[in-house]
């Protein structure tokens, strides 16, 4: 259905509703107006452009742990033992295949191999190898559908998460989030749809810049840009009331400035005055909601402890883990975790294993908190980066110390949940993790799944922008059957 | 009831077409459409694409014969055409379009296509292609009210619609909502009385003609403007640093309040540089496509964004300039428009030639820039280059008027003496902060090889740690380097157990200074510079050895002081001890008194003199030539001799401190990006899929034919494409330009997308007012102003907009104007309305960019850390209260209260904002401190001037605030609602303290709190009624 139709029709709806009410509007209007059962099943304010989805979703919400700076697919998941023998020799020339690289490494005079200092096991009944950093998610290893053939074609840090996110590498398209909330609409009237969540590292931030665009509308309206949770002041910007406003002088406030407004549509007969009353109202339910949601003092201890130490001090990946499971409990359509400091040139074993400290077991935790509530089955989650690292060395290389550049060609994430297989491993690379040898899995495919997954048919999903129709997965992207359950 | 069946069948009109209900089928209007949508994207103007040799896009391959034999259109017999089989076959396997492609024709389309055959398939290209034609005026509809042609065109429209326009609105909000569109800030209540006191006929555009005069004006116009050149204050990309280029801005502002005729504004800002002998101003306004987001990510290739910021230029101009969606043809001819990609990359030659780098270096002004002193700067510049001039002549007039004779006659020349100067020896200097792998360890004789003191520092290291090291920084008073000085450490590698290689790095604000014996396995491996010396093989093991490394070969520079110092080695067992510098000996002052002797240390300690005095040493004394004496002897006396470098040091600092002042100004005047071209220009090449790597044929600078040829003797640069865009004849740029300004009072342009008048582009919905408006546009000499003033004179800009409820259910976008303008007023208006009639508002124009309140921590968590933009460091005073467009804009992390409010990321060119309605945007109106501020200054202002009853006061908002009295009932809620807060208040003191400390402004002590908090309460709530934030 046209979107502007639509807009005219539930202007309708609102005008017919108010047209009927008594003169005046009073809490219980305003409270009525955005109840869903006013309007048949959903709220006025949630339907997407899709109406309802192309097909039957198996997945109702997404979390996606974006690991920003690109982890190392070598030393997590792409086991390649034979590599020890390679020790500090070159890359042969007919692996590279004058494949470009960036201009960090490619003034090196040599392409050393850098073998993975980490320990390797097999784990959960289809015996995947994973390396000694992920103890925690070898533990779930059965839920998930591990991906080693995961390609894209940028080599530096913006153009690359900007393209796995906007389906672009360069600014200005929507992302992955905001076209969801376009399609799709929203499941809960007091929380936004796209959430996104920024972890410290070690009590602070750094690594690689991240960009409001990842999370930005792009050329769709505003309304559909991720909401950026802080963990620091107002969770959301500008949340709390002024210091001196008390709760009941702003519920005197709103009430009157409803009446005002409602005084002024019967003069004007705007129904944009109406739709700002309403979302005054959203406004002011947020201002509970949202607190309701960061409060996890209603956890039981267990709980916490699934999670890890961490998980009490806000801003930590472990804490947003578990924010994220419960944003997913009210049906936030898709929530971004992002962490970063990946980025390892130099000293990567001994930065990755920082880092898979921090993720392993909150990543994990958050797969078994949903799955024994019964949400996995409908919740897709999705862990990696915006590319990988290479097999050989950038720097100095030890036995035991070494650095590797970007790598476009191939690296591994995973999915999990909502109509995935779970505890398969799809794709194979070649003896140095450079190439695809069998299934690639572009960036695009993949966000063709994650749409497919909640019943988006991505060439269907589109925008009419500059006389074309756009589609996050631009003119590209294969749905990954294989990886449906 | 009448009027329910005139509105019924309005919608039947709507519905059917964008148009007038007209019998004739209009191709570019009718079919073009349908066929774009439908069937270009395999029968269109994208060559790789096009299948069965069917094109549907031009007149040729629709009308001539096809492979099969058949015709696709055949004049006038709908029945023998081959298009109209197919589209009305039965036959899965014949029917287009085909079922896979997810599009099909209505019965409606088939019906128009049917009809337009019939009629004898009259052939013409896309409307917006033809220039445009003067159209003859519509009658005037009698009784309506008509102001200009405007109107004429307008309420036509209206009638055979069956609507009619609305009553002109009252003066109170006609002032507001002119008042806002041309300047962006509200009326006074001052201006509101003088404008409903002036009852003369003219006192509406004498209104128009002073705000057209006021330099908000300019302001206004510029935030626009400034959205479609993707202005901001950081580069964009990776680590998204400051760019210094907002003199460009102000240009923009003055170009538009100096009233800069449209086709001057364009060729200064697409080609400033190419005019003859262009003004700094010319050059200025090139920084239109320096906006651009640019990276300077380690890693990057240059040549791939060297063609990325090119497309970005195309892209950009031919979106503002022609409302052509370029971008399509950088991958693959234009699937809907004649763009093919050769053209869009002969467009790209234009910008494909800067003597821009591809790498911004992360730098504040990445070249080419130019700077932009201010008036004032200009003036003191002069006078301090006078002032030194004469400090440097009184210098020059002492030196001539000196005299010397050398007091040494022998030839027993003094020994010069040497030392070494020790930094640390048994304990760090002070200050200095120990760090390493593992804690610095100090171990003393006799287990340990000691060579000084009490102790030496030791370090083992397992050859699987690789490097180790410890290491110091923070010192406090570590060596200054002089010229010529040494640095040095005693070292003791262990017989049984040495190490691979071992460094010495300095630290004098940056480690960059390395030296390394043995092995190549320290820091920068492989490498041989400043940063990094190779220094051969490791000393003798077993025994202390002293390790000496030149300042200068290790990049430290005379002047520089050491703060820090690392040992490091790549395994094996080393021991350390003293370290410091070797200074070459001195003269003395006495010793500088005689130019023999300073000559003599010259020759055999230190040579610092210049290399033509290294000639005249050469020669013997007693063969000098009285040149070569002299000269000499004048080095000597202005540089060396203390005796006359004692009578000089009064007006040699003088002149040092001219040069120092005129150094300081020369640093604090700002400048500005700018385009410049390459000597040699870069071949352009259409590049494969858009891939920089993939060149196909090489291209020239070229327009695009099809919409007209560049005027006679236009240069094959950008001027030339600066001077095509704005000839007359073109079809597109007039067009383009009224639409936004159109849109811009109106809400929607008469063409509703304004970025692409193409063919997949909205059709105008008053196509003739449309051409009518450009060609006017063109003849009055491109007169912006004059434009302004035509719109806002009209009848139908000055009508009610009082929504109609049967009007809001046939065209619920207002797009017949039945009724006048009504919509959200943008982001920055809304700030700056509240900051106006405050009284905070600072109208200062123009300058760096400000950084008022935004909550905290937003920077921090997306920021790179090495970004000088990581973290956000609140501006005070003044800044605070700015207009909005002079807030600081970083790209990856916009002002939040701008973005909520729907202002574009500044990323790429934007030329129509979206108008949303949500829940953020009131929490930033209910919770932002901005408001809050704003709410107490103006309620301090009601206390003492609103009068002293509660009604006046309320009143007195009202008027300040929206430019109306409240209504009887508005006063009740209102007043009510004060007695309420006040009452509150007065339970609660404390609360009331500090709602009023809010904002940095500070409140007026003198005031009650609790009145004051009351009425700041109640001024909030005006700001957050609907009808503060809308035009109406």
């Amino acid at each position: 259905m046209n979107p502007l139709l639509r807009e005219a029709e539930l202007i309708q709806t609102r005008r017919h509703f108010f047209g009927r009410a008594a003169t005046g509007i009073g809490t219980a209007a305003l409270a009525s107006l955005v109840n869903p059962e006013l309007f048949g099943d959903q709220p006025q304010t949630q339907l997407g452009s899709m109406g309802a989805p192309h097909f039957a979703p198996k997945a109702k919400r997404v979390i996606y742990l974006f690991m920003s700076g690109a982890p190392s697919q070598l030393d997590m998941w792409d086991y390649k033992p034979q590599l020890q023998d390679w020790y500090d020799k070159d890359l042969p020339d007919s692996v590279r295949n004058g494949q470009r690289i960036t201009t960090m490494t490619s003034g090196q005079k040599r392409f050393p191999i850098a073998p993975s200092t980490m320990k390797f096991r097999q784990y959960g009944e289809h015996g995947t190898w994973i390396s000694e950093t992920l103890p925690h998610t070898a533990g779930v290893i059965d839920d998930l559908a591990v991906i080693k053939t995961v390609n894209t074609e940028a080599i530096n840090h913006d153009p690359a998460i900007t393209y796995i996110q906007t389906g672009s590498q360069l600014p200005g398209r929507p992302s992955t989030g905001a076209w969801l909330s376009y399609g799709l609409g929203s499941m809960n009237a007091n929380l936004p749809s796209f959430v996104v969540l920024h972890s410290t590292v070690n009590g602070g931030f750094g690594g690689q810049a991240l960009y409001a665009r990842l999370w930005g509308s792009g050329f769709l309206s505003t309304r559909h840009q991720g909401v950026a949770l802080r963990s620091t002041g107002d969770p959301v910007l500008y949340l709390s009331n002024p210091n001196g406003i008390s709760g009941t002088m702003r519920r005197k406030m709103l009430d009157n400035l409803a009446q005002l407004n409602q005084q002024r549509f019967d003069e004007i007969g705007d129904p944009e005055i109406q739709s700002r009353i309403a979302q005054y109202e959203m406004a002011y339910r947020m201002q509970t909601s949202v607190p309701e949601l960061t409060d996890i003092s209603d956890e039981s201890q267990e709980t916490l402890d699934l999670y890890g130490p961490e998980v009490t001090k806000p801003g930590t990946f472990a804490f947003n883990c578990l924010l994220a499971r419960r944003m997913a409990e009210r049906d936030v359509r898709f929530t971004q975790v992002f962490i970063r400091q990946w980025d390892q040139h130099g000293n990567l074993p001994r930065d990755i294993r920082r880092q898979c400290g921090i993720i392993d077991q909150p990543s994990a935790a958050l797969i078994k908190d949903l799955k024994r509530r019964g949400m996995l089955d409908d919740t897709l989650v999705i862990w990696g980066g915006e590319f990988g690292r290479t097999v050989y060395c950038q720097g100095g290389l030890t036995m035991a110390n070494y650095g590797r550049d970007h790598h476009p060609r191939c690296y591994t994430k995973w999915m999990a949940g909502a109509g995935i297989k779970g505890g398969i491993v799809y794709g194979e690379t070649d003896d140095f993790s450079y190439n695809v040898v069998e299934n690639p899995v572009h960036i695009h495919d993949l966000n063709a799944t994650i749409l497919h997954t909640l019943g988006v048919d991505h060439e269907r999903l589109t925008y009419r922008h500059q006389g074309r129709d756009f589609r996050l997965t631009d003119v590209h992207g294969n749905v990954l059957t294989d990886l449906l359950a | 009831m009448k009027n329910l069946i005139l509105y019924t069948a309005l919608t039947t009109v709507l519905l059917m077409s964008p148009f007038t209900a007209q019998a004739e089928v209009d191709f570019s209007r009718d079919i073009l459409p349908i066929l774009s949508n439908n069937c270009f994207q395999c029968h269109g103007p994208d060559s790789a694409q096009r299948t069965a040799e069917l094109r549907l896009d031009q007149e040729e391959g629709a009308f001539s014969e096809l492979p099969s034999g058949e015709f696709a259109v055949v004049k006038g017999k709908p029945e023998h055409s081959a298009l109209i089989h197919r589209i009305t076959s039965e036959d899965e396997e014949l029917k287009m379009p085909p079922a896979d492609s997810g599009k099909s024709l209505t019965e409606k389309d088939v019906a128009l296509l049917r009809q337009w055959i019939a009629e004898g398939a009259i052939w013409n290209k896309h409307w917006a292609y033809v220039p445009p034609q003067l159209p003859a005026l519509p009658a005037a509809v009698k009784g309506w009210k008509q102001n200009n042609p405007i109107d004429l065109f307008i309420q036509a429209r209206l009638q055979s619609a069956g609507t009619s326009p609305e009553e002109e609105a009252d003066k109170a909000t006609l002032i507001r909502r002119l008042t806002l569109d041309l300047t962006g800030l509200p009326p006074t209540v001052a201006e509101v009385d003088a404008f409903l006191a002036d009852t003369s006929e003219l006192a509406y555009e004498r209104l128009v003609d002073r705000l057209l005069q006021s330099e908000r004006f300019g302001e206004h116009l510029a935030r626009s403007w400034l959205d479609a050149a993707r202005f901001a204050d950081t580069h964009g990309l990776h680590l998204d640093n400051e760019r210094s280029i907002w003199p460009y801005r102000d240009w923009v502002i003055n170009a538009f309040n100096q009233n800069m005729p449209f086709d001057q504004f364009t060729v200064e800002q697409l080609a400033g540089d190419l005019l003859p002998e262009p003004s700094l101003n010319q050059r200025v306004a090139t920084g239109f496509n320096r906006c651009n987001v640019t990276t300077s990510e380690g890693g990057s290739i240059d040549e791939e964004y060297y063609v990325r910021y090119a497309v970005d230029r195309v892209e950009t101009t031919a979106t503002v300039w022609m409302g052509l969606t370029a971008g399509c043809a950088a991958c693959h001819d234009h699937k809907f428009d004649p763009l093919s990609q050769k053209e869009f990359y002969q467009l790209f030659s234009y910008f494909f030639s800067l003597t821009e780098r591809a790498m911004d270096g992360n730098a504040l002004l990445p070249p080419p820039s130019v700077k932009v002193p201010s008036e004032a700067q200009v003036a003191e510049k002069a006078r301090l280059n006078s002032e030194s001039m004469a400090a440097d002549q009184e210098v020059m007039n002492l030196l001539l008027n000196a005299d010397y004779t050398d007091p040494f006659t022998g030839t027993d020349f003094p020994e010069y003496e040497k030392l070494d100067k020790v930094w640390f020896d048994d304990e760090l200097p002070e200050g200095a902060q120990p760090q390493g792998n593992t804690p610095w360890e100090f171990v003393e004789a006799p287990e340990h090889p000691v060579f000084s003191g009490k102790n030496s520092t030791t370090r083992t290291g397992k050859p699987e740690d690789g490097i180790t090291q410890h290491f110091f920084t923070g010192a406090k008073d570590g060596p200054t380097i002089a010229e010529g000085d040494i640095l040095f450490a005693y070292v003791y590698l262990d017989k049984d157990n040495p190490p691979e290689s071992i460094q010495l790095q300095f630290n004098d604000g940056s480690w960059e200074h390395r030296a390394t014996w043995g092995a190549d396995k320290c820091f920068l491996a492989g490498r041989d510079f400043e940063g990094n010396r190779q220094k051969g093989p490791l000393p003798e093991t077993g025994k202390w050895v002293r390790l000496e490394v030149t300042a200068a070969e290790v990049g430290l520079k005379p002047g520089v002081k050491l703060n820090g110092w690392a040992f490091t080695q790549f395994g094996g067992t080393v021991n350390w001890d003293q370290a410091g510098t070797v200074g070459a000996p001195q003269l003395s002052e006495e010793q500088k008194g005689s130019l023999a002797i300073w000559e003599h240390y010259q020759k055999t300690v230190n040579n610092t003199a210049p290399d033509n005095l290294d000639k005249i040493f050469e020669v013997k004394a007693e063969e000098r030539t009285e040149a070569q004496l002299a000269e000499l002897k004048k080095y000597y006396m202005e540089n060396v001799n203390p005796a006359i470098a004692a009578k000089l040091a009064d007006p040699r600092k003088q002149a040092a401190d001219f040069k120092k002042s005129l150094e300081d100004l020369e640093k604090a005047i700002p400048a500005t990006l700018v385009m410049e071209d390459r000597k040699e220009m870069r071949i352009a090449h259409i590049l494969e899929r858009g891939e920089y790597e993939k060149k196909g044929e090489p291209v020239e600078s070229a327009v695009p034919a099809w919409l007209g040829s560049s005027p006679e003797d236009s240069p094959k640069n950008r001027l030339g494409l600066a001077q095509w865009l704005v000839s007359p004849t073109h079809p597109l740029t007039s067009r383009v330009t009224v639409n936004r300004y159109w849109q811009h009072f109106f809400g929607t342009g008469i063409v509703k997308t304004s970025e692409d008048f193409g063919v997949q582009g909205e059709q105008p919905t008053h196509p003739q007012l449309l051409d009518w408006l450009a060609l006017n546009f063109i003849e009055s000499g491109w007169d912006i102003k004059g434009f302004q003033k035509l719109i806002v004179m009209s009848a139908t800009y000055k009508q009610s907009s009082r929504v109609d409820a049967d009007k809001l259910a046939v065209d619920s976008e207002n797009r017949l104007l039945a009724r006048g303008p009504r919509f959200r007023l943008d982001a920055e208006v809304i700030r700056d309305q509240v900051l106006s009639v405050s009284g905070l508002l600072i109208a200062k124009i123009g300058g760096k960019s400000v950084k008022p309140y935004q909550p905290e921590g937003l920077w921090k968590p997306v920021g790179f850390g090495g970004s000088n933009t990581a973290v956000f460091r609140q501006d005070s005073g003044e800044a605070l209260f700015r207009r909005s467009m002079y807030t600081f804009w970083k790209r990856t992390s916009p002002p939040p209260s701008m973005s909520i409010f729907d202002a574009p990321d500044r990323e790429t060119c934007q030329v129509r904002r979206a108008r949303t309605n949500t829940p953020l945007q009131a929490l930033v109106l209910l919770n932002d401190v901005q408001f809050i501020e704003a709410a107490r200054r103006l309620a301090e202002k009601v206390i003492a001037d609103g009068g002293d009853s509660v009604e006046s006061r309320v009143n007195y908002i009202y008027r300040s605030v929206l430019a109306r009295p409240p209504s009887q009932k508005e006063l009740g809620i209102v007043s009510s609602l004060f007695n309420e807060h006040l009452e509150e208040f007065q339970a609660d003191p404390e609360a009331a303290k500090q709602l009023l400390s809010l904002g940095e402004s500070g409140r007026n002590e003198e005031l009650n709190s609790t009145e004051l908090g009351a009425w700041t309460m109640i001024v909030h709530l005006v700001f957050n009624l609907s009808e503060t934030v809308t035009k109406g």
